[in-house]
């Protein structure tokens, strides 16, 4: 189990980067950022790219920085960072939440934030997660900078809006509205697994009514899923059971052509998508009610 | 040293494990591990599966334990690598290693190096650890002789050891 | 002279022993820790290459050619072989049953994914790699067979073509009058069953380093080898070679539970080195080639069970139907584990007559072959599920359901209608240390609170037997000839009196070496540091098989103490001589020889051993001068098999009982376990702390069985779980507490009464966890009959059950 041969070049500026991306075939070129899901595929010889640039060197790419409206969070950044910081337990809990939940911890030194969006593996949670937080993507090309809602970022399996020649530099995440209620809750074989199924959620409560509500699942589909339709029922009305039911139940319905392996069938995908969209709607439910009565 | 243009046939590296300075020419596909195993023969690093979910090839570079196989070795360029053969100092067992020895914490011995290198990040960040922090650490690995048990049972007993010489 | 070994700890020549019979620190550990131990890809050789192995992407079709031009030029290659290699210069694998091997490299047609098309010896396994990439194979793709139900019928693809059929066996043994007594049963109760295959993936793969000189033939194999005896023989079988051409090196290994695997890519890798004109070739089997066609994928299984009980609720007769899906050839040796249930397959049970119905059926999977246990896992994982399910329709507790219908502790040693003996046991005793362990009826009080709350919460309690020791003839119904299983050890002491046992196994991780230490230390009177364990390659050592079969405990215990035994009476002969008596007034005690009768008269091993070899000319001329013995043990008194494969085969029966608490998740069929208590008696615990390891580890690798693992293949015989992303085992999230007493009961037959336990608790686990599952299911009114009950299958049995009754509902 050992890669291709291919020619490796470690660029220390980002210009460095776009620079070489231009010269050569896109085709034929891999970006490696912590290398955690670029490895296996190497080594299984699953990608054979010619030449690797690797982004470990690029200055300025890791960093996390309090803004005014939240966090910027620079694409080379470990997990393990982000897990570490104060700031990010502090005001963004969700976020944490959801990396400490990805793989292990040496998987999590190595692996970074940009990584994982850039990836877009469908069973991924930080996708989700940008969804939900209604992220901005940064990516950088010789052609100038361009920022991209996280609605818009993911395409399909493994597959972003990215174009051959950017480079994603870093991750805006909005701070999430006071007294907003969040929830994370993933389903795998086992601990630290790639989910079969995750569900994320946020919302607000107000004059005992659900305000702004985000629902986004990962590991059913070809990508993460946000829920338009579902967050437009459960709008407006009372986070009862029975509500959050219906709400689980329509977002299980909305999945197209659930994924299917040796693990989950389609059918059991879409039964733990509805579960589990009922569970994270109702675990931010509480949460919002105590950062309602708490404040 | 990685280079700013592309480059096969060779790279440059410096390295410095276990506190040995190495320069080597390698391959640029040529894993971490292969590289401490092939090339500067330090054996004592595992390979379980080549593929990141076993742990067992586990090193710290930099003081983090990372998956060697995940790792080309050009990445360890002006790096500092730690390795199974670094733990004992001076004809003196770590004390995770005692720990294990104590604990029966090992059977055939194939994985133990990856949940050492792991434990040793733990402890060296955090001298106290809780016992859901170690089963987080001993949660990424693997090990098919134990049935976990006695690892869990030896690290705390090494969390113990280290504790008590610090204070 | 006849050696008597001793067969209880107070029979050692020691006051009180210090060392057996207690845990110490492990003779293997500092090494292991430090990265010392040479495992086989530790080891580099003079010229060595290394060897890539190109592999069949079909799991049918006919080979029309296979073009190695270009990877024969690429610059690093220095050979490749092919099927025509093979034919030229190897035979068929040997097989169980015979006649199902084919050659190591595929020559007309590939029979499963995974099967070796060619190879490539290379300067680095990174160019060896390369070089597969250029080798051009055309298929013409067949049929493929992956159901043995549909590989049974006429009109199936056919997996051999030297073979007219699929089924590879097709026997019903009977043992006593079956038919009657399911005639005159009050209860018969009847269910089918799926064990899934699985496998034993230790940590480290398969890997060897082979010199085959072309000249003069000779064969050297550096491995990680569990049995390198038999490897050897099977080597030697396979390249027509005399057995004595042949030798085995074993390196220590990481763990293999039987599942180290790995003949095809040895004979590759000796096939290249032929090649290369005797360099050594190096094949270190990955694990992306481990979980696509290594050793120990295991019992791919479909039973059909009955049980028949009598109006007290005693079980009467047993019907076992299996229908065992073996992979595409014998090679592997995967017949065996359907054999293997004969020694103890009424489990730890009266009941008295019993029939098992086997058919053994190719399909175009990989083969089979041994994994921990052995094949008796999945055969209790049903005969608990029925026991269960007789309890709960008599309305009975199945802890004492277990009681009623277990052997008496006054009836061994008791034979089993399959045939073996049991050696001793205290079936109650270790049901009632369980029960009070769990606070059973505690467990029970707090489960039906849960399902006053709906919750599925569940209490499994399971029994079963750990035959020890096997022989060869526990396999005779599917043709393994034989009975007898050496074991050998040489002790030496040297001039100052230290001793070094020689063995030839390697390190495999359940501490034998330690275990040789205690002996030799308490025989001797000496301290651990005073002996040394080396393992000699199969030209030098004694007679070996090595671990396997849980038998090297007992067998190396009576290897080692029977060498002792020797060396004690040549050493009294001295001493006699040289106190100018006889050999019968000389007592050995505590490391001392001792005249009788004459205090002070004595002399330490260590000063017997130093005249013996600094002052022969005072020995009697027929005393051999080297305080040196070797002794070979095999368990005495086995038979060789009936007609019906009876035959005295396991000469131990180790017994435990399970008690296992579960909670599923009704919405996402996901099971934890909540708590894991278990009993257990093998006899003479020789080291505590190894059994306890032991137990630990099979109990994990039995959840991993319950819940988890699986090698999954579609319908058209593709492997769909090739790697550690797929193939899930155990870490520690799934590994419960386990809580553990231990009763002890010696066996009457083995060195110091201790019994096989190395299998442990895979035995009962897998059993005692669907146990708990099911009875966790009971109120939804269905259960689980297929392993693992992963998440997916246990939400659909709850779904569909929870429809049921809602639609029943709707009736109304």
């Amino acid at each position: 189990m050992k890669p291709a041969p291919f020619e490796y070049v470690a660029p220390s500026t980002i210009s460095g980067v776009l620079e070489i991306l231009g010269q050569n075939d896109p085709d034929e070129v891999k970006l490696m950022a912590g290398g955690q899901s670029l490895m296996p595929l190497l080594n299984m010889r699953l990608s054979r790219p010619a030449l690797v640039i690797d982004l470990g060197k690029v200055a300025d790419l890791d960093f996390i920085r309090e803004t005014d409206e939240g966090v910027v969070i620079g694409a080379m950044t470990s997990k393990r960072a982000v897990e570490d910081s104060e700031l990010i337990l502090r005001e963004h809990p969700l976020l944490w939440e959801s990396t400490v939940a990805i793989g292990h911890p040496p998987i999590r030194n190595r692996g970074t934030v940009g990584g994982s969006m850039a990836q877009a593996d469908p069973a991924s949670e930080y996708p989700a997660v940008a969804l939900v937080l209604g992220a901005e993507l940064v990516a950088v090309s010789a052609r100038g900078e361009r920022t991209i809602p996280a609605d818009d970022f993911f395409v399909t399996f493994l597959t972003t809006c990215l174009e051959p020649d950017e480079v994603l530099t870093e991750i805006r995440i909005p701070r999430l509205a006071p007294r907003s209620g969040w929830a994370f809750q993933e389903v795998a074989r086992r601990h630290g697994d790639f989910a079969i199924v995750g569900a994320t959620a946020t919302l607000r409560l107000e004059a005992g009514v659900v305000v702004d509500p985000r629902i986004a699942v990962f590991g059913v589909a070809d990508r993460a899923l946000r829920f338009s339709a579902a967050e437009s029922l459960l709008t407006g009305q009372a986070a009862s059971d029975e509500m959050i039911d219906e709400v689980a139940s329509q977002a299980a319905a909305a999945v197209e052509d659930p994924l299917e392996d040796a693990h989950a069938s389609a059918d059991y995908r879409r039964h733990l998508a509805g579960v589990l969209v009922g569970r994270v709607l109702r675990e931010a439910a509480v949460r919002a009610a105590e950062a309602s009565t708490g404040a | 040293m990685a280079s700013e243009s592309p480059q096969q046939g060779g790279i440059r590296l410096k390295v410095r494990v276990n506190g040995e300075h190495h320069e080597s020419v390698v391959d640029p596909r040529m894993n971490l591990a292969d590289y401490l195993r092939e090339e500067l023969r330090l054996t004592a690093t595992h390979v379980g599966c080549e593929h990141g979910v076993c742990g067992i090839c586990n090193v710290l570079v930099d003081g983090q334990a990372v998956r060697s196989c995940l790792m080309l070795a050009v990445q360890v360029d002006g790096k500092e690598v730690r390795t199974v053969e670094g733990l004992a100092e001076g004809g003196k067992l770590h004390p995770i290693q005692e720990a294990f020895i104590e604990e029966h914490g090992l059977q055939c011995g194939f994985c133990t190096g990856g949940f050492m290198m792991a434990l040793c990040e733990l402890f060296d960040r955090n001298p106290s650890p809780s016992e859901a922090e170690i089963k987080e650490v001993v949660g990424g690995q693997i090990c098919r002789c134990t049935g976990y048990n006695a690892i869990l049972r030896s690290a705390q007993n090494a969390a113990a050891k280290m504790s008590a010489s610090r204070s | 002279m006849a050696i008597e070994i001793p067969k209880s700890l107070d029979q050692l020549p020691t006051t009180r022993p210090r060392y057996v019979g207690r845990g110490i620190r492990r003779v293997e550990d500092v090494g292991l820790l430090t990265g010392r131990v040479e495992f086989v890809d530790d080891v580099v050789l003079p010229r060595m290459l290394h060897c890539a192995i190109l592999r069949s992407p079909l799991p049918h079709a006919r080979i029309t050619g296979v073009d190695t031009q270009a990877a024969e030029a690429l610059e690093g290659v220095t050979a490749v072989v092919t099927g025509e290699d093979a034919r030229r210069w190897s035979l068929p694998a040997q097989s169980s049953p015979e006649g199902w091997g084919t050659h190591c490299i595929a020559g007309d047609k590939v029979h499963y994914v995974g099967e070796p098309v060619a190879a490539v010896a290379a300067s680095s396994r990174r160019v060896a790699e390369d070089a597969l990439e250029l080798i051009e194979v055309d298929y013409e793709p067949f049929e493929a067979v992956a159901d043995p139900f549909e590989a049974m019928k006429p009109e199936s693809p056919r997996v051999l073509d030297a073979q007219e059929t699929n089924v590879m066996l097709d026997r019903v043994f009977t043992w006593g009058d079956v038919d009657g007594a399911f005639a005159d049963a009050a209860h018969v109760f009847q269910e089918k069953f799926r064990w899934n295959r699985l496998g034993a993936n230790p940590t480290e793969t398969f890997g060897c380093i082979s010199e085959w000189d072309p000249m003069s033939l000779d064969l050297t194999i550096h491995g990680s080898i569990q049995s390198p005896g038999m490897f050897g023989l099977g080597r030697a079988a396979t390249f027509g070679l005399p057995s004595n051409k042949v030798n085995i090196i074993s390196h220590p290994h990481g763990g293999s539970f039987g599942g180290k695997g790995g003949t095809r890519g040895c004979d590759i890798s000796c096939l290249l080195s032929r090649k290369v004109g005797g360099r050594p070739v190096k094949w270190i089997e990955d694990r992306g080639e481990y979980l696509l066609s290594g050793g120990g994928q295991a019992w791919d299984r479909h039973y059909e069970v009955a049980l028949a009980l009598d109006a007290q609720g005693i079980v009467t007769g047993l019907k076992v139907g299996l229908v065992d899906d073996l992979g595409a050839t014998g090679e592997a040796y995967g017949a065996i584990s359907a054999a293997k249930p004969l020694a103890a397959f009424t489990g730890p049970y009266t009941i008295p007559v019993a029939q098992y119905d086997l058919k053994l059926v190719a399909t175009n999977k990989l083969p089979c072959g041994p994994y921990r246990g052995m094949g008796p896992p999945p055969h209790f994982f049903v005969l608990e599920q029925m026991m269960d399910i007789a309890a709960r329709s008599l309305g009975e507790d199945p802890a004492e359901f277990r009681r009623k219908n277990f052997i008496p502790a006054d009836q061994f040693p008791y034979t089993i209608p399959s045939g073996n003996e049991y050696d001793s046991g205290n079936y109650g005793e270790v049901l009632d240390q369980v029960l009070a362990l769990s606070d059973y009826s505690a467990m029970r009080a707090a489960q039906a609170e849960a399902r006053a709350e709906g919750r599925l919460v569940g209490v499994g309690v399971a029994s079963a037997i750990e035959p020890g020791v096997f022989d060869w003839n526990a396999y005779a119904i599917v043709g393994m000839p034989g009975t007898g299983v050496p074991e050998g050890a040489t002790v030496n002491i040297d001039i100052l009196g230290n001793a070094t046992v020689r063995v030839g196994f390697s390190l495999e991780g359940q501490g034998q070496y330690t275990l040789i230490t205690q002996l030799v230390a308490d025989y001797f009177g000496y301290e651990p540091e005073d002996v040394r364990v080396v393992q000699l390659d199969t030209q030098s050592a004694p007679p070996s098989f090595g671990p396997g079969g849980s038998r090297l405990g007992v067998a190396i215990t009576g290897a080692v103490l029977g060498a002792c035994e020797r060396i004690r009476e040549k050493m009294a002969r001295v001493v006699a001589v040289l106190m100018q008596s006889e050999a019968e007034n000389i007592e050995f005690m505590d490391g001392k020889f001792m005249l009788k009768g004459a205090p002070g008269a004595e002399m330490t091993v260590a000063e017997v051993a130093g005249t013996m070899l600094a002052r022969s000319d005072l020995l009697p001329p027929d005393i051999d001068p080297r305080p040196e013995a070797t002794h070979v043990w095999t368990a005495a008194g086995r038979t060789p098999a009936d007609e019906q494969g009876r035959a005295k085969s396991y000469l131990t029966a180790a017994h435990a009982v399970h008690i296992v608490q579960v909670e599923i998740d009704a919405e996402t069929g996901m099971v934890e376990i909540q708590r894991y208590c278990l009993a257990d008696d093998c006899g003479t615990r020789l080291n505590p702390d190894t059994v306890e390891g032991q137990t630990e580890g099979s109990v994990v690798q039995g959840i991993g069985a319950a819940l988890l693992e699986e090698y999954v293949y579609d319908e058209g015989a593709q492997p769909l779980t090739t790697s550690f992303m797929d193939y899930l085992m155990p870490t520690v999230f799934d590994a419960p507490k386990i809580e553990m007493v231990a009763v002890v009961t010696p066996s009457p037959f083995t060195p110091l009464g201790a019994k096989g336990c190395g299998e442990g608790a895979i035995h009962t686990t897998p059993a005692a966890v669907m146990c708990a599952i099911n009875d966790a299911l009971a109120p939804l009114g269905t259960s689980a009959r297929e392993v693992p009950a992963s998440p997916m299958r246990l939400w659909k049995l709850i779904s569909e059950a929870r429809n049921r009754a809602s639609d029943e509902s709707n009736d109304d």
